[in-house]
């Protein structure tokens, strides 16, 4: 589904990402960790086509993205509170993001009740912009409307990091059950060693802009990971 | 601790990213300055003439005096509009071990620093040296000086005071308008009592019992104290940063629609413009320039067409001017949602000459009663709206894509020099000019009406060919859309 040759990224003469070859094959669920400044966002955005890479490619169904925008049909993405038309009101993105998908307002709507345990009766017609919610709710409102998009790839960056215990747990719920059942590719970074092993098949270990570690989940992956982190410390 | 408090902000000023450019624009702003006070100064020199030629036959002092307080009520009103308010965010320092009143001593302070404090000086004390000090001595001289500086601060603080209360709650503005065109309708209108008369026996008084000078100075005192109190109060992060509290419901503007995608994105642009106070103002001011043309028809010395043309493109385009030159830095939030959603660029630019369109057409129909000044005006402003519709839109997109300034749509428009660029000036050479090139040449032969055919002409030209510059226009933003989408993210 997708595929990296030869990325590399440069600011000021530091390497901040290099990437050789990373293939991620359909269905998969991708955990991304590392600490700051490992690179994790800078990869994110190259494999938007928001930065334009120094050398190399990122191929999304074959396709490089800096040069086809048809992964932009089945690609759903939220890495910060950039993503977010900050004066609509939810309602209002969702229909919006919704549209760019040719779906009616009518059926975005009927699309929201789904939602509501995730929202938790934050986000939907309470009269505020998305300006006015706190960062939290501004995160569930951008994952909500990645899913809204349908995607077979979707791509968070950190989501679990603003949001309230019961809303990560119902998150993680909700990334599992979509990949389990429709088969998506799924990309989430991750500071949190348990949830990233608990929804994630494979884990991806980036440490200054390389990935050192690529390991498939298994009942050994959280103590590995954990024994890594604290010998760097 | 205010000294760590400046340091502060210079360094704020200085690691900005956009540094270079501030420092451009205070150079700009400074020459200007200078430029004014300079003025100041020489109608401060002869001040003691003109007031003779002015009133003659009346005492040179109470002239002088019966205009202090006009002064001062222009000035109020000056500072209102143009005044900023001290920039240090005091977000940072709010939790820290830093005692309020420090903090809201340095804003007081610092926010003294203004052009607005040093005219009225500058302005009497010439006048003061040359005519009080001989002809009544010392005492009197002082008790005049302080009575303005006094009066100076009052009036820096309690615009300080007004400003806040108005950024809280806007009927204070209602308020503070009111009472001052009632009290100036009160006085010119219905003579019912006179300002000069107050304020030029007010002042002589002051000039009989110079003590009474210390009145002004405790005024000055009050007004401190009063935003003193009213900063103390309010320094809480919610009311500095107000969310106003009233319910947003979504709105539909149901005719877009039709348009496809585009359409979508302008009903979005439209929400931009109508909830975001920096977009909000252009448009103001936009419809403020609707009035642009009574000032040159109503004079009778612009008989030719070259003044319509002027007027007509300013009129008809002025959206496309005051809101295209900023073009996608409005978008500047969320440029990175707008990149990796499903809007392909085509769509993107589709929309902007949609929206163009639309407002262009509007200011058009608003100016239709220029009729009034003969039928040829109608005409013209109709050639003009052609042309900002087909060459002023693909100028102003043009320069769109060279545009990497990131704005904050929360702050208001005048004096805002954020994103501000060199793309700005560069973009209005061509934008004022390109007209009259076409236009001159056919006039100076004689033949202004075949000038107009022109630049209907090449108008249409554009507007046909539209498709094609429009694919030129895509091709430029897919080069340069990494290089917008990094400087809108440099905050």
């Amino acid at each position: 589904m997708i595929g990296i040759s030869n990325l590399k990224k440069k600011y000021n003469g530091v390497t901040v990402v290099n990437i050789p070859e990373l293939i991620i094959k359909r269905g998969e669920t991708i955990g991304l960790v590392g600490n700051n400044g490992a690179g994790k966002t800078t990869l994110f955005r190259m494999m938007l086509d928001l930065i334009r890479p120094d050398s190399g490619e990122v191929l999304s169904d074959e396709k490089n993205v800096a040069e086809s925008e048809a992964w932009k049909d089945y690609t759903a993405s939220y890495l910060d509170e950039g993503f977010l038309i900050d004066y609509l009101t939810p309602e209002e993105y969702f229909h919006f993001i919704g549209g760019l998908h040719n779906k009616s307002k009518a059926q975005v709507d009927s699309e929201l009740p789904a939602f509501s345990e995730f929202f938790n009766g934050e986000i939907l017609k309470k009269g505020k912009y998305i300006r006015d919610l706190s960062k939290g709710n501004q995160t569930k409102v951008g994952v909500a409307a990645c899913l809204i998009q349908d995607p077979q790839i979707l791509m968070l960056d950190e989501p679990f990091a603003n949001i309230d215990p019961s809303t990560q747990i119902r998150l993680k719920n909700m990334v599992k059950d979509i990949s389990r059942e429709k088969h998506i590719t799924t990309i989430i970074s991750s500071h949190d060693l348990n949830h990233v092993t608990e929804v994630c098949e494979r884990i991806l270990l980036m440490e200054k802009g390389k990935i050192i570690k690529d390991i498939a989940t298994n009942s050994n992956t959280l103590q590995e990971l954990e024994q890594y982190f604290s010998v760097l410390s | 601790m205010t000294i760590t408090f400046l340091i502060h902000q210079s360094k704020a000023f200085w690691r900005s990213k956009n540094t270079g450019k501030s420092v451009i624009m205070r150079v700009v702003m400074a020459i200007l300055i200078l430029y004014i006070l300079l003025n100041v100064l020489v109608v401060a020199f002869f001040l003691d003439r003109i007031l003779k030629k002015t009133h003659p036959g009346q005492d040179i002092l109470y002239s002088f005096n019966s205009y202090i307080l006009y002064y001062f009520l222009m000035d109020l009103l000056l500072r209102f509009q143009m005044q900023e308010l001290p920039t240090l965010s005091v977000r940072p320092y709010l939790h820290l071990r830093i005692k309020k009143n420090q903090l809201i001593n340095y804003l007081s302070l610092t926010s003294l620093w203004t052009t607005f404090n040093l005219t009225p000086i500058l302005l009497s004390l010439p006048l003061l040296i040359k005519v009080v000090l001989p002809e009544h001595g010392l005492a009197q001289f002082w008790s005049l000086l302080i009575s303005i500086v006094g009066l100076t601060l009052s009036n820096h603080f309690f615009s300080q005071w007004i400003k806040r209360k108005v950024n809280l709650n806007a009927i204070w503005m209602l308020i503070f308008f009111g009472t001052l065109i009632l009290s100036l309708s009160l006085d010119f209108y219905f003579k019912l009592f006179s300002i000069s008369a107050v304020s030029g026996g007010l002042f002589n008084t002051v000039v009989a019992n110079p003590l009474y000078c210390l009145i002004f100075l405790l005024l000055a005192l009050l007004v401190y104290i009063v935003n003193y109190r009213y900063l103390r109060i309010n320094l809480y992060l919610e009311e500095l940063h107000t969310a106003d509290t009233t319910h947003k419901s979504s709105t539909e503007i149901p005719y877009l629609n039709r348009f496809g995608k585009a359409g979508d994105l302008v009903a979005n642009e439209l929400k931009l413009i109508l909830r975001n106070k920096r977009p909000r103002s252009v448009i103001t001011m936009s419809l403020l320039f609707m009035f642009y043309g009574l000032i040159f028809y109503t004079n009778p010395s612009f008989s030719g067409y070259s003044g319509i043309v002027f007027c007509g493109m300013f009129m008809t385009g002025i959206f496309i001017i005051n809101y295209g030159q900023f073009m996608f830095s409005w978008q500047s939030a969320h440029f990175d949602g707008i990149l990796v959603s499903k809007v392909s660029a085509i769509d993107f630019f589709r929309s902007k000459f949609l929206l163009f369109t639309f407002f262009s057409s509007l200011c058009f129909i608003l100016t239709i009663p220029y009729v009034y000044f003969g039928w040829k005006v109608l005409i013209v402003h109709f050639i003009m709206l052609i042309w900002n519709l087909g060459v002023n839109t693909l100028l102003v997109l043009y320069f769109a894509n060279k545009n990497y300034r990131r704005i904050d749509l929360s702050k208001g428009a005048t004096f805002n020099w954020e994103g501000v660029g060199a793309s700005q000036w560069i973009l209005s050479i061509p934008l004022l000019l390109a007209p009259f090139i076409i236009y001159y040449p056919l006039n100076l032969l004689g033949y202004p009406e075949a000038g107009l055919a022109f630049i209907a002409l090449i108008g249409l030209v554009f507007m046909i060919s539209r498709e094609f510059w429009l694919n030129k226009l895509v091709k430029g933003f897919q080069e340069k859309r990494y290089l917008i989408a990094e400087g809108f993210r440099n905050k």
